[in-house]
């Protein structure tokens, strides 16, 4: 039995038309498959084929040559206390600055202005600063506070400071929206229950924060986590600063074994992955909903 | 923290804001008000009028820019709100969307340092109260908007504070569950034996709830009596306005014998009830729509002849508007066989022509 042609419109008519506006994800969609996931499925194929040996032999290197292996503890040393540093001094800040005062535009301009500045630019301050003969150890010998040789530059600290200095502006300004998202009716409300300015951070403000806390921490981790200019600029790349990029940079250019540095940079991804699972996993823990108190 | 009380004194509590330009405004001035334990007091008024801000003063969520406010003998002013322990009931509710309805409630008495074991048996009776029990673990999310009233009004009296502060809390509700969580409301102040101050901008639910009514406008307290009083007697013309006198005639004054007025306009003759000392030839009375009957006899004192100009069904009776000759419009009351267009006499008896001095607006 067919249909009569009304029966056949009314049909047509019911099933959801076609979203021409759905056309506008294929720019994206193009350059994504373009810029990204082919460049990816070609490097992961490329690590699999060395110029020598099975199809693990350049897996089987890294982890059995010792100035490869160590990197992924190098760089994690740097990375991490790097993003526990800046979400942790971005927090405080940010919940202070919820609050709109006069200072607040300000001090938040001038948190962020590193942001504006290059690692290279960072850099070639902080040797200045805080070189061996740069304005800082001048300043404390001169005034007599701490008389003993400071070196800030080349070394661990040079390149954990410039990862402080240049990541924080993103930490800060991401907590920072998250902070003024949360309705501040909810901590009245705390307080007229009897909560004080630390039981409102501690009871409301944290656990509403923590899964944005858990984004920022992942955000910037895989910032820290790939650092490559200040390490070598402010570093001792060829020692504790020898992070997973210079291994990388140094198969791809030195050695000319893109197969080993396709490789090294799959390895890179594998543990970012796994920290940055790890870490979202936590928010399952927490409430992800809306932060609002209500209706209104 | 106190639980008990006799008094809660406002004395000259005033609240004073920045406006934009340096432009120093009175949210709130000098409002003077005594509250006894067990009173239902509501602030009345439009929006803007300062009755939240008076709310936050109590609260201890908004500094005084002036005045005291004394809880028997002791001076909680300077209190910070955490150490006033007055519950409160917010407009949006204000749950935490992170907690169970059971977390919810007992926020307060873990943050008065209460033994858990001592906690649970007084939420699950707050909840009684409120009739809510079967929802203990769910989120506010998951509740709807008047059981997150519930929730709220639970959280705010399970640390049985000496005063509850209520915040607008049935504007998000519909029409039905208004009434019914109202009726609530007044049941749980009964059983608590407390004192509450209630916000609202709507008079019916201030009538209904409350012991005294202040009136407030622009920030200055215009009335606080018993609500048959601010009904009847308003005290002055804005208040009568909001009270629901919708019929404003602004006529002349011709003779003045004792509290009695007689006022003419171009096609209206009335007697009725002075209300405030009168200044000048004018002034404006005051007449409730009710109280304005169709009547059926010859013309005789206080009638006033006009045409139907829009008569809505309503029911039991209509709602009639009549414009007199002269353009004046009155609101009525009356019955549902009234032809539009027809000639009718409406009558007022003269007490209840409330006549107040002329406030310079032509409405």
């Amino acid at each position: 039995m067919s249909a009569t042609p009304a029966a056949t419109a009314e049909l047509r008519a019911q099933r959801a038309p076609f979203d021409r506006a759905l056309l506008l994800v294929v720019p994206a969609t193009a350059f994504m498959l373009a810029l990204f996931i082919y460049p990816f499925v070609y490097g992961l194929i490329l690590s699999f084929e060395p110029p020598q040996g099975g199809w693990l032999a350049n897996y089987q290197k890294f982890f059995t040559t010792d100035n490869l292996w160590t990197t992924i503890g190098k760089t994690l040393n740097l990375a991490l206390p790097a993003t526990i540093i800046n979400v942790g001094i971005a927090l405080p800040i940010a919940y202070k600055m919820r609050v709109r005062s006069r200072w607040q535009r300000f001090v938040t301009t001038l948190l962020v202005v590193p942001i504006t500045l290059g690692t290279v630019l960072i850099a070639e301050g902080m040797l200045t600063y805080f070189g061996p003969k740069g304005w800082l150890a001048q300043f404390l010998q001169l005034t007599h506070i701490y008389e003993g040789s400071i070196r800030l530059t080349h070394n661990y600290w040079g390149v954990l400071i410039s990862l402080v200095i240049s990541g924080f502006p993103f930490a800060f300004l991401l907590i920072l929206s998250y902070v003024t998202g949360i309705d501040p009716v909810l901590a009245r409300a705390a307080a007229t229950l009897g909560a004080d300015s630390k039981a409102q951070f501690r009871h409301i403000y944290l656990p509403l924060l923590a899964p944005g806390l858990a984004m920022c921490f992942c955000l910037a981790f895989v910032q820290a986590f790939s650092v490559f200019p200040s390490a070598v600029l402010l570093g001792a790349p060829a020692g504790p600063t020898r992070v997973i990029s210079i291994a990388a940079y140094e198969a791809a250019f030195e050695q000319y074994d893109y197969s080993l540095a396709s490789a090294i940079a799959m390895i890179m991804g594998f543990v970012q992955l796994v920290i940055v699972a790890f870490v979202l996993s936590l928010r399952n823990w927490f409430y992800k909903g809306p932060v609002t108190g209500g209706k209104g | 923290m106190k639980h008990d009380f006799k008094e809660l004194k406002l004395d000259r509590v005033t609240r004073r804001f920045a406006g934009s330009g340096g432009h120093v405004f009175n949210a709130l001035s000098e409002l003077t008000l005594t509250i006894r334990r067990g009173e239902f007091i509501a602030l009345l008024g439009p929006s803007g009028c300062g009755k939240s801000t008076a709310l936050n003063c109590i609260a201890g969520l908004l500094p005084l820019s002036g005045g005291t406010i004394r809880l028997d003998d002791e001076r909680i002013d300077p209190l910070p709100p955490e150490r006033r322990g007055f519950g409160m009931v917010f407009q949006n509710y204000a749950l935490f969307p992170h907690m169970s309805v059971v977390k919810n409630i007992g926020f307060g008495l873990r943050m008065q340092g209460v033994a858990a074991a001592e906690i649970a048996p007084r939420v699950a009776k707050a909840m009684r109260l409120v009739q809510l029990s079967g929802q203990e673990h769910k989120l506010p999310g998951q509740l709807s908007g008047g059981q997150q009233q519930r929730v709220a009004i639970a959280r705010a009296i399970v640390i049985e504070p000496p005063l509850i502060l209520m915040d607008e809390p049935l504007s998000n509700l519909d029409a039905k569950l208004r009434l019914e969580t109202r009726a609530e409301i007044r049941r749980i102040h009964r059983e608590l034996d407390r004192a509450t101050v209630y916000v609202t901008h709507d008079q019916d639910e201030a009538l209904s709830l409350a012991d005294r009514i202040v009136v407030m406008k622009d920030g200055v307290v215009q009335q606080i009596a018993a609500p048959s009083e601010v009904y009847a007697q308003p005290s002055n013309l804005h208040v009568a306005r909001f009270m629901g006198y919708r019929n404003v005639l602004h006529l002349t004054v011709r003779e003045e014998r004792g509290d009695r007025v007689l006022l003419e306009g171009p096609d209206v003759k009335l007697t009725g009830v002075r209300k405030q000392p009168l200044a000048g030839s004018r002034a404006s009375v005051a007449i409730r729509p009710e109280e304005l009957t169709i009547a059926t006899g010859p013309a005789a004192e206080n009638i006033v002849t006009g045409r139907v100009d829009n008569v809505e069904y309503g029911g039991r009776d209509s709602l009639i508007d009549i414009v007199t000759p002269g353009g004046a419009r009155l609101h009525l009351r009356g019955p549902t066989d009234v032809a539009l267009g027809a000639n009718v006499h409406v009558y007022v008896p003269p007490e209840r022509v409330l006549v107040y001095p002329y406030d310079g607006s032509e409405d």
